[in-house]
């Protein structure tokens, strides 16, 4: 692949819908869907980081599914590189696996025990038939070495490793066929708090060694601020706003945005800061309420939220920072 | 003890461990294992052909060799020897170097005892090497038995290949596929499993021509036929179990095809699990090709079976040791392979190697 081109963004998504057919009754027939991910447009440059938030259930991860093609989308685009991946076939699409990989949530979940960690870092080249076995070995170590396990650990199984550990050899196998983008799942969420920032700086560092870029998805802000050039926050299937980091954690502008924030716990003895606590649950994805999804659980919902649902637009001022409110708040 | 070149992978290595050391199941282990090796070796140990024959300065093996015939040992026939008579004639010889080395049990499953005398049955007679008698046509049981037992066990092993492979493929694809597929599939093996197996086997036992009989192979066929649905149902939920975890859709972002995320990724998690199934699925094949000799469905006459055995002796109870001999082999049999099957299933509980943390 060549250097991107100008201002082209490496993955551009338009309109995304991923919408799952829920069968019941009698002949399983699908009258109504759930709809995880309800038209997501968002773009990620090159060597860049995008953070998604979002609470359980918001979609965040059906999101990151269909940009590795987990999953296939029920409408929308998802142009990487020029490329719109979201109709290909599975053999037309596997030249293409290469640059998009995936680190998942849990490493016990995500690497067969079956398989010696040598076997498992070795796959990507035997599924893309790279390299004779030496040279395939070669690499795997050097991978190894890349995530800062020694070689020896080639040999050994999975579970012979810690949590940590084991996240790196995920980071490895990732990483072998020289991904531009990977998408990590709540990479750190299963792992020890004291795990955590090294993985983090893991990754910082070898995006910084690679040119990678990040689609990084994660529930917990103070994490997602540690990392990220950009953040997009989830509600419901849909981003409700999305910002330079900084921006987003200064002005924030969305209620639930808000809301999230006053969530982190901080340093606060006197404890002055108000804590908004949103009233009731997130609405079902089967059956999301008409107008803007938000407006169940909103402080601020007028009549027009309860019937118009809110387009993403520019918050006035930045041309950055853009949220879906009717609001200017 | 261990197998340092034999590549194992550390759990299934534990698991080994942990077979060896419940007692009950390693030895009943060790007594079937003998006992597969010896009536694999059966030629050797109950046969009417001698092992060796020392005639005239010269060496015969013919167990496995060609036929030899009686004038070759100088008796006055042209068929084939009796190797019993043989040594009664070599031993009656007082200058004689010559000798015969038979068999312990020295028939074979086929014969007469008794040429020349009344079909009944007879009482063990140790010094004709009767040892557990004959039946009601003068063959020696012991000899049946252990010809027997080979047929049940080549059965046995093809049985459990054939509904493994079919079983296992059929419910792998139903898993990973799901959907449609899985659906027609499934009520088609509902329909399928309601055929009355015994039905069928009375049916095609009439119309299978007679030139090729009901052997191994046809009873093998229809057994089969009907006995696969079964590992559909275990392997298809387990298959979906697992194609629902990351290492899967790992493989899946890699660009694995899918007979490599089935046989590389999904059935080698699944195989370790279907281990602890082997010992019942033998059980359950011999008690069923015994019960169709008993009936009269299985294996056409000669062919030596515990099952016919048992008829003789229930039709025979004034001669009681056909039946003991056929009854306790098979309670034998059964037991040792079901306490091999529980020993299996608690080495291989997924309950002691699963951590929580």
């Amino acid at each position: 692949m060549d250097t991107p081109a100008a201002p082209a963004p490496l993955l551009q998504l338009e309109n995304v819908q991923m919408h799952f057919p829920v069968r019941e009754g009698l002949f399983l027939r699908s009258q109504r869907s759930c709809r995880a991910v309800d038209g997501v447009s968002l773009q990620l440059r090159a060597g860049e980081t995008l953070g998604l938030v979002g609470e359980s259930g918001c979609g965040k991860s059906t999101l990151g599914k269909c940009i590795v093609r987990l999953h296939q989308p029920t409408a929308g685009r998802i142009l990487f590189a020029g490329t719109d991946l979201a109709t290909l076939g599975q053999t037309a699409l596997k030249p293409w696996r290469r640059h998009l990989q995936m680190v998942f949530q849990d490493p016990v979940e995500s690497l067969n025990a079956r398989h010696t960690v040598g076997e498992i870092v070795a796959e990507p080249f035997v599924i893309h038939g790279e390299g004779d076995a030496r040279e395939r070995r070669e690499r795997v170590l050097g991978l190894l070495d890349k995530v800062g396990l020694p070689a020896a650990a080639a040999d050994r199984y999975p579970f012979e490793f810690s949590g940590g550990q084991r996240q790196r050899i995920g980071i490895a196998r990732a990483l072998a066929l020289r991904p531009r983008l990977l998408v990590c799942d709540e990479p750190v969420s299963a792992l020890d708090v004291s795990i955590q920032s090294q993985v983090l700086n893991l990754l910082l560092d070898l995006q910084r060694e690679l040119g990678l870029s990040y689609l990084f998805i994660a529930h917990n802000l103070a994490v997602v601020k540690h990392v990220s050039d950009r953040i997009a926050i989830m509600y419901l299937g849909r981003i409700v706003e999305l910002a330079p980091a900084d921006e987003l954690y200064a002005s924030p502008r969305h209620p639930y945005t808000r809301a999230l924030l006053s969530a982190i716990p901080r340093p606060d003895p006197r404890g002055t800061r108000e804590r908004i606590v949103l009233q009731g649950d997130v609405p079902s994805p089967i059956n999301p309420p008409a107008g803007c999804p938000f407006h169940p659980r909103c402080p601020h919902a007028t009549d027009r939220c309860r019937v118009e649902a809110p387009a993403l637009r520019p918050a006035p001022g930045h041309a950055d920072h853009t949220v879906s409110c009717h609001l200017d708040l | 003890m261990n197998l340092p070149r034999l590549r194992l992978d550390p759990l299934t290595r534990k698991k080994l461990q942990r077979f060896r050391s419940i007692r009950r199941g390693y030895v009943s282990f060790l007594i079937l294992a003998t006992a597969v090796v010896l009536s694999l070796a059966a030629e050797l140990l109950v046969n009417s052909r001698a092992l060796v024959v020392r005639h005239e300065g010269r060496w015969h093996f013919p167990t496995y060799g060609r036929i030899h015939t009686g004038k070759e040992f100088g008796l006055d026939y042209a068929y084939e020897v009796n190797y019993r008579e043989l040594r009664r004639k070599f031993a009656a010889d007082p200058a004689g170097k010559n000798w015969v080395l038979l068999p312990p049990v020295p028939y074979n499953p086929l014969e007469n005892c008794h040429p020349g005398e009344t079909f009944r049955p007879r009482p063990p007679d140790w010094a004709r090497q009767n040892f557990l008698g004959t039946d009601q046509i003068n063959r020696d049981i012991l000899a049946r038995l252990v010809y027997g037992f080979r047929n049940a066990l080549v059965f046995a092993a093809a049985f459990l290949v054939l509904t493994y492979v079919v079983g296992i493929g059929l419910g792998c694809l139903m898993g990973y596929f799901g959907g449609w597929f899985d659906l027609l599939v499934q009520r088609l093996i509902e329909i399928w499993s309601n055929i009355p197996f015994l039905f069928v086997v009375i049916i095609v036992a009439s119309i299978v021509p007679a030139g090729i009989g009901m052997n191994l192979g046809v009873l093998l066929a229809i057994v089969v036929l009907f006995s696969w649905t079964g590992m559909t149902y275990y392997m298809r939920s387990a298959t979906y179990r697992e194609k629902a975890r990351d290492y899967v859709h790992a493989a899946q972002v890699l660009g694995a095809s899918t007979p490599r995320i089935l046989f590389r990724h999904i059935l080698p998690n699944v195989l370790s699990t279907i281990v602890t199934f082997i010992p019942f699925t033998i059980a359950s094949s011999i008690s069923a090709l015994t019960a169709l000799d008993f009936l009269g469905f299985g294996l056409p006459p000669p062919t030596p079976s515990w099952g016919e055995l048992l008829r003789q002796g229930t039709s025979n109870l004034q001669s009681p040791w056909i039946v003991a001999s056929a009854f306790s082999a098979l309670v034998l049999v059964l037991v040792l392979v079901t306490f091999i099957g529980e020993a299996i299933r608690e080495a291989f509980d997924p309950k002691k190697f699963t951590l929580y943390q």
